[in-house]
């Protein structure tokens, strides 16, 4: 093998600093195709984009825009904002306090992947791209423009990194890739917005509502749509969508002003949730919302376990599955051993303390070890759980739980006369059974949040994070790690007991497969640990997203079918492999997982 | 007639295969301080890269003695192919981060590798059936073995010996002890770390599949499921044996293969617990050995070789 001796060429990359866009298309020219294809995106979803209604959504229609062309107007208008923003229109100034550069580059991306999306949908559902009337061609057509448009607009380039000239042929294709990574990703990056100027408190109160608002209408959209392809685009205009204004600036002054004022939020937040069956007209939907409560409670409870103490919990579900066994055992239903009928608070603490004893019983022995065997002893506690419970069904071992049948017939509950299984008229809105346990739910939801929240800011929170950044400092500080470690584990396990009794009242019966470390319908195991690192770890919006999502993708998209788990472990391994700090990060995760690169800026930013 | 050789036998044979899984384990345990929870997936893979050559490549009516060694190879070849790719594209980038990433990562490529299979190979969705050794039990006395068994008789402790042969006589297995004791002396001492990682999860796949071949032979069937309860119990028994110990691993599964046999033939005898000596107890007393040994030697029957670091 040669050495090489002279200086390998660099590629002819513009130097750092210069302004130019991604392709070369003058800026101007990109600026003015950006805003005038996002007007003309508009006028596009007025036409007609199909000739025939065999495709969902009425896409037929002159005069006014059905199904997904609904979302492209959506889209369009944002492009046409931002566009116009970008040219430094003044009164959309505060929509985009970071630059609208790099939002526009987003919101023209998803502009023209839904609408994209739509016409191949259209043409491969149909057969054949002849099923096509002018007003998609046209949207397809001014997408197209905006979104290269957009992406001429200038950016700020990162360094050119030259090669180390001892670097075999692979290694130097791996160098140049993740050069030319930097640059796309530099494209769509922004600057940190403008501090938010003061406002009065109640001005800052009616932003947080609007955006609780906006919140709500998207979530209910979004579990209203009816057909895949309306949740695909759903999807896409929301995720590129929100990272549009995300760049621009608006969320980060928005979460801004939100931490100003963090008990109105949490208490607008929940008030907004409970809104959710009030905009509903039947029950199917509500049961597909008090499961997504019931699967984010439980991952918010994990995320005390993983996302504080950073004990890894690979078996939680089965302390839920512990708090639903016991509470279905008093209540009365005609499977259960014990001829009892607890109220509805005794069957809760039996449901909490149940769960409370098995996690200290794994807990106890586990926790005074590394850490990694808490993972696999956990593990085998969720499997041994379910095996058991198959097991006590009188024959292969002792009668309580009915085998695999499991305990069925488990009785609506009834607390103060209200009885949760039939439907009640609430000022002229009928909120049926899982509207109910929806409202139930919601206020374990809120326990949740409050211990989250109480215990994460007291000195055991304090101590629980510093045990997850470095254990050996924390106990050099005197901090008694087991005791504490085994506290959260506790917590959690009886957080995740008490959502179990309201969650075997929500499905009338109790089984042991319900409880398996990974299945197809959350909540398991792998989701909610997925919930947890997808949302983002020690936050409290994390998982409850990251739970929503989750349940929703399976829900709605049913041609992933079979490869949903394969989809979703692949998904898992590339989380981590990019984005380990989850969809919102914790600020100090963020700057544990992405060290090298922010280190500095964040220095000058907590200097500041 | 007296049952407990038969018993012993049973356990022995049960253990040996968990020892075979759990040297990957150990193995990569011992110089990367990470739990491949993958592992039982990869050994899955072994056992249907075995079935493959036999109903897919050889021809019908290919005789054992022919169709055996080919089989081990092929499970040989799918094990190390899905080990090493793990290794390189989902663990080696995640190398200094956060403890929980590479964790979270397992479980993600343990659950893509069981549906890859479920999914895409031929009739996986229920067990397949696997190839037999033909001829009938063989009688030692009291003892009966099956044909099957034979294989596993022999070949576990072959596999031991050759580890053991490597890790202590070649450079590379002196490599890897080093690498064990101190990566960053290690490197500095001129050995390839990277390439010794590599070597320690090809090593533990190749283990693995002739763990999975033997399995096979067992049981007479293989589905995508078989590797998360068996990499549970081939963990158990490197923690049983003091992980990052390559012996440890063997005796450990063979200790526990032995406990879970007796519990399951025994315990029914003892007064008050005659209904939990079944079969479908035995996954319950393998998890409730790992509990009594992680509260009382946590650091296993012979020990950890690996202190602690972190």
């Amino acid at each position: 093998m040669t050495t090489q001796t002279t200086a390998p060429k660099t590629p002819s990359a513009p130097t750092a600093g210069t302004a130019k866009g991604l392709i070369g298309i003058p800026a101007p020219l990109g600026r003015a195709l950006a805003t005038g294809g996002g007007v003309l995106t508009i006028v596009a979803t007025f036409l007609a984009w199909t000739w025939t209604s065999a495709f969902p959504g009425d896409l037929t229609v002159y005069g006014y825009p059905g199904g997904l062309q609904i979302l492209v107007l959506i889209g369009g208008a944002l492009v046409t904002l931002l566009g116009l923003a970008s040219y430094g229109v003044t009164p959309l100034a505060w929509l985009a306090p970071a630059g609208a550069d790099a939002a526009l580059k987003f919101a023209t991306l998803a502009t023209f992947a839904t609408t994209w999306y739509t016409i191949i949908a259209i043409s491969a559902q149909l057969g054949g791209v002849v099923n096509l009337e002018p007003g998609a061609y046209l949207a397809a057509a001014v997408t197209l423009a905006a979104f290269l448009g957009a992406l001429a607009l200038p950016f700020e380039r990162p360094a050119p990194d030259p090669f180390d000239p001892d670097d075999t042929g692979w290694e130097r294709f791996e160098h140049t890739t993740s050069q030319k990574w930097q640059t796309v990703k530099a494209a769509f990056s922004a600057d940190s917005p403008r501090p938010v100027r003061t406002l009065p408190a109640w001005a800052d109160i009616l932003i947080i509502v609007a955006a609780l608002a906006v919140a709500l209408t998207v979530f209910t959209y979004g579990i209203g749509t009816e057909y895949d392809e309306l949740f695909v685009g759903f999807l896409i205009i929301a995720g590129f969508g929100f990272t549009a204004l995300h760049r621009s600036g608006l969320i980060i002054q928005i979460s801004q002003i939100t931490a100003r004022h963090q008990s109105v939020t949490v208490f607008g937040a929940f008030l907004a949730a409970a809104l959710f069956p009030f905009t509903q007209t039947d029950d199917q939907y509500a049961t597909i919302g008090v499961y997504i409560l019931i699967f984010a409670t439980v991952a918010l409870g994990l995320n005390i376990v993983v996302g504080l103490a950073g004990l890894l919990d690979l078996g939680y579900v089965a302390f839920l599955g512990v708090g639903a066994y016991a509470a279905s055992l008093v209540s009365g239903s005609p499977s259960s051993p014990f001829d009892v009928h607890f109220p509805f608070w005794a069957a809760v603490l039996v449901g909490a303390a149940a769960s409370l004893v098995f996690g200290v019983l794994i807990g106890a022995p586990t926790l005074r070890l590394r850490g990694d065997y808490l993972a696999i002893v956990t593990l085998g506690f969720g499997e041994i759980f379910r095996i058991t419970a198959n097991n006590l069904d009188g024959t292969s071992g002792p009668d309580l739980t009915n085998g695999s049948n499991g305990i069925a017939g488990i009785p609506d509950l009834e607390i103060l006369g209200f009885d949760f299984g039939t439907q009640h008229d609430i000022a002229g809105f009928t909120i049926g059974r899982f509207a109910n346990y929806f409202f139930l739910m919601l206020l374990i939801t809120a326990v949740v949040v409050l211990v989250f929240r109480r215990s994460g800011d007291s000195r055991i929170g304090r101590a629980w994070v510093a045990i997850r950044e470095d254990e050996t400092a924390a106990l050099a500080m005197g901090i008694n790690g087991f005791r504490v470690k085994l506290i959260a584990f506790a917590v959690g396990a009886s957080l995740a007991g008490l959502a179990g009794t309201v969650q075997a009242h929500v499905t009338y019966t109790v089984t042991p497969e319900q409880y398996l470390f990974a299945g197809t319908t959350p909540p398991n195991s792998a989701f909610l640990l997925a919930a947890v690192v997808l949302g983002g770890m020690g936050t409290i919006g994390g998982p409850l997203l990251g739970a929503a999502l989750l349940f929703l993708i399976p829900n709605k998209l049913q041609f992933l079918g079979d490869y949903q788990l394969l989809a979703f472990g692949l998904a898992l391994v590339l989380l981590m492999r990019f984005r380990p700090e989850g969809l919102i990060p914790n600020r100090r995760r963020q700057l544990e997982f992405h060290e090298e690169a922010e280190a500095p800026t964040v220095l000058g930013k907590t200097g500041a | 007639m007296n049952e407990l050789p038969q018993q012993l036998v049973n356990g022995l044979l049960l253990g040996s295969m968990y020892g075979l899984v759990a040297i990957g384990y150990t193995m990569v345990y011992g110089i990367v301080q990470l739990i491949n929870f993958a592992h039982g997936e990869i050994f899955m893979t072994g056992a249907f890269g075995a079935l493959t050559v036999y109903v897919y490549i050889l021809p019908d009516g290919t005789s054992m003695f022919l169709a055996l060694p080919l089989m081990l190879i092929g499970a040989m070849i799918v094990a190390v192919t899905v080990a090493v790719g793990a290794e390189r594209f989902a663990y080696r980038p995640l190398r200094g981060a956060p403890r929980l990433a590479p964790l979270i990562t397992a479980i993600g490529l343990s659950l893509a590798l069981q549906q890859a299979v479920w999914a895409w190979y031929p009739e996986a969705k229920s067990a397949r059936t696997f190839p037999q050794i033909d001829g009938g039990p063989f009688h030692l006395g009291d003892v009966t073995l099956q044909t099957g068994d034979i294989f596993l008789f022999i070949a576990a402790p072959l596999s031991m010996a050759v580890l053991a042969y490597f890790v202590m006589k070649t450079r590379t297995g002196r490599g890897m002890q080093a690498t064990a004791q101190d990566p960053d002396t290690a490197k500095l001492m001129g050995v390839n770390t990277d390439r010794i990682i590599v070597i320690a999860f090809a090593l533990g796949a190749v283990f693995a599949a002739v763990g999975a071949v033997a399995y096979g032979f067992k049981y007479g069937q293989i589905d995508f499921r078989m590797g998360f309860i068996l990499g549970l119990k081939a963990f158990t028994a490197a923690v049983l044996g003091g992980i990052g110990n390559i012996y440890g691993a063997m005796i450990g599964g063979i200790v526990l293969g032995i406990a879970e046999t007796l519990a399951t033939a025994y315990i029914a005898d003892i007064p008050g617990l005659d209904q939990f000596g079944s079969q479908s107890w035995a996954d319950v007393w393998a998890f409730i050995l790992l509990i009594l040994v992680l509260l009382l030697r946590p650091q296993g029957l012979l020990g950890e070789r690996v202190a602690d670091r972190a």
